[in-house]
């Protein structure tokens, strides 16, 4: 194929796989309860948040719990309901992985279009550009995270049913269940003298690594009020710079990851 | 223009395909026929590029489909079994995404959905539409690349009398129009003197080729003419093959136990055979 082609191939693909995928998600449940319960989440972090910092820390409450779970349920809702056309999609002239990596960036750039709607009544309640733009920035990175957890999920599982289930189970796990796990490890004489261990653990959490950046960049905790090791120390000191990074390999992770699920796929 | 040479494929231990060789030329409409099971879907999606091979090699319009995967997939139209959509779509929405991927006119989606009786239907949802209705967006689908090469998985199951025929007729244009078609069936009778050559495939290779002309009602009929082949073959001539004068003496030895053929798990039956006997002699006659 001339560079040409090769180009004209790529738009082409883009544009059929974004048209299918703005449409798939307009009728998807789960995204039209997102859009509504987004911008409803917004306006209530305006109404109630107290000051701009409370609106940020209201806001950054909405990305854990609310976002993250979204983006998850989005993907795996998403990547089940072409499943049963997979015999037709796969006998097309296009690599399987560009049908993971379309999906992705079509559902990301719509996710990022309700976030922009989310926001927009703090900005309006006097939350400052600068930090709306950080903690938009932020949250959308979590949501590309939980979308590709979500898409792995559906790409893995065998029908719908399974794949909630097992999106949902990491959701909780990446939630509560690393860090129970960290706590109860500290209390291991063994892991209290390698503390650095379960540092790790939470580090390359990504809700984790997102909710200790907001903390100590919204809250302006200083760095030094955490009773810290040599890693949680420079964790925290390039906290931001740490969850932009593991969100973007998580996300790439788990795009590759599904890419290589369909390589591999027969019937 | 399809070849395929030696194509082994097996899912696990268990072999589906030992060995396929077969070939199917332009302006033809080749009949791949078999019993379940015989490897006819599969060897039609190694064709399509949907499953990979253990070995053997095949080229679809010139390209290697292993190596120029997405060249030869350029080439091909596949119609599975059971085509599924997405289930939110409506028709006209699933035809203008692959429409979108093909770099096919988008205008064409809609002279499809009218050449397949459903017009009136573009705008349903694909979960909305019944088993023959599926079966035509489908035949839409198949139609709408223009693919110079078109591999049908037992088309027209769900379909009516009328547009079995109908389809028959369109891949018969098709086939004149220079393509290569390659349909699996097991419904032989409904395609006798519509293909232009037939294959029979049975248990992972293509075991010989049948006369398009003369295609048996099924494949019971068809295995009791081999029976009765080789009953002849060994009662009148040794190792020899029985000429037609010599089936005149069938009727002789109809009521006797007459194959050492057994099925999986089934006794001989020669009372079953009997019964076929004169039928399979009147074909072989």
């Amino acid at each position: 194929m001339s560079p040409s082609e090769i180009t004209d191939f790529v738009s082409r693909t883009s544009r059929a796989l974004f048209a299918r995928e703005f449409r798939a998600a307009l009728i998807n449940r789960y995204f039209q309860v997102f859009c509504v319960l987004g911008f409803m989440g917004g306006i209530a972090a305006a109404i109630f948040g107290e000051d701009a910092n409370a609106t940020a820390v209201f806001y950054v409450q909405i990305a854990i719990y609310f976002v993250s779970l979204f983006a998850l349920l989005a993907g795996v809702g998403s990547a089940q309901a072409e499943r049963e056309e997979w015999q037709l999609l796969f006998t097309q002239p296009l690599p399987r992985a560009a049908c993971v990596i379309g999906k992705f960036c079509a559902l990301l750039s719509m996710f990022g279009g309700v976030l922009l709607l989310m926001f927009v009544p703090g900005l309006l309640a006097g939350l400052a550009i600068h930090a709306a733009a950080l903690l938009y920035f932020e949250t959308f990175l979590l949501a590309a995270t939980f979308l590709a957890f979500g898409l792995a999920a559906g790409y893995f599982a065998h029908d719908r049913a399974q794949g909630l289930i097992v999106g949902v189970s990491v959701w909780l796990l990446l939630l509560f269940g690393l860090d129970l796990v960290a706590l109860f490890a500290a209390r291991w004489s063994a892991i209290q003298n390698v503390p650095d261990l379960w540092v790790a653990l939470l580090m390359f959490n990504p809700l984790d690594s997102f909710r200790i950046n907001a903390l100590f960049a919204l809250q302006q905790i200083p760095a030094e009020a955490a009773n810290k090791t040599p890693l949680a120390s420079w964790w925290i000191a390039h906290a931001s710079i740490w969850f932009i990074a593991i969100a973007i390999i998580w996300s790439l992770m788990l795009v590759m990851l599904s890419g290589l699920r369909l390589k591999i796929w027969e019937e | 223009m399809i070849s395929a040479r030696d194509i082994v494929k097996n899912y696990g231990p268990k072999p589906v395909l030992r060995g396929i060789s077969l070939r199917a030329n332009a302006k033809q409409i080749t009949l791949m026929v078999g019993p379940n099971g015989a490897g006819k879907s599969t060897t039609l999606k190694v064709l399509a590029g949907l499953i990979r091979p253990n070995s053997g090699t095949g080229q679809v319009n010139g390209f290697d489909i292993l190596k120029q995967r997405i060249l030869a997939q350029r080439s091909t139209a596949y119609l599975p079994q059971r085509p599924s959509f997405h289930p939110k779509l409506t028709c006209l929405e699933v035809l203008r995404f692959y429409a979108g991927l093909r770099g096919v006119p988008v205008s064409r989606c809609e002279a499809m959905l009218q050449l397949t009786g459903l017009g009136d239907a573009a705008r349903m949802r694909t979960e909305k539409l019944s088993g023959g209705m599926r079966q035509l967006l489908g035949v839409a689908f198949l139609l709408l690349a223009d693919a110079p090469v078109l591999l049908l998985d037992e088309p027209g199951l769900s379909l009516d009398p009328g547009w079995r025929k109908w389809l028959q007729q369109k891949l018969r244009f098709e086939a004149e129009c220079g393509k290569t078609i390659l349909v699996t069936t097991h419904l032989i009778a409904e395609w006798n003197n519509v293909a232009d050559r037939c294959l029979l495939c049975r248990d992972g290779i293509i075991e010989r080729e049948l006369d398009s002309r003369n295609l048996p009602d099924d494949f019971d009929e068809m295995e009791a003419v081999d029976a009765a082949r080789t009953i002849l073959d060994q009662r009148f001539l040794g190792s020899a093959r029985a000429t037609r004068a010599d089936f005149g003496a069938l009727a002789e030895i109809s009521s006797e136990p007459t194959s050492n053929k057994v099925r999986d798990g089934e006794a001989p039956s020669p009372a079953r055979e009997a019964r076929a006997l004169p039928r399979a002699t009147r074909q072989l006659l």
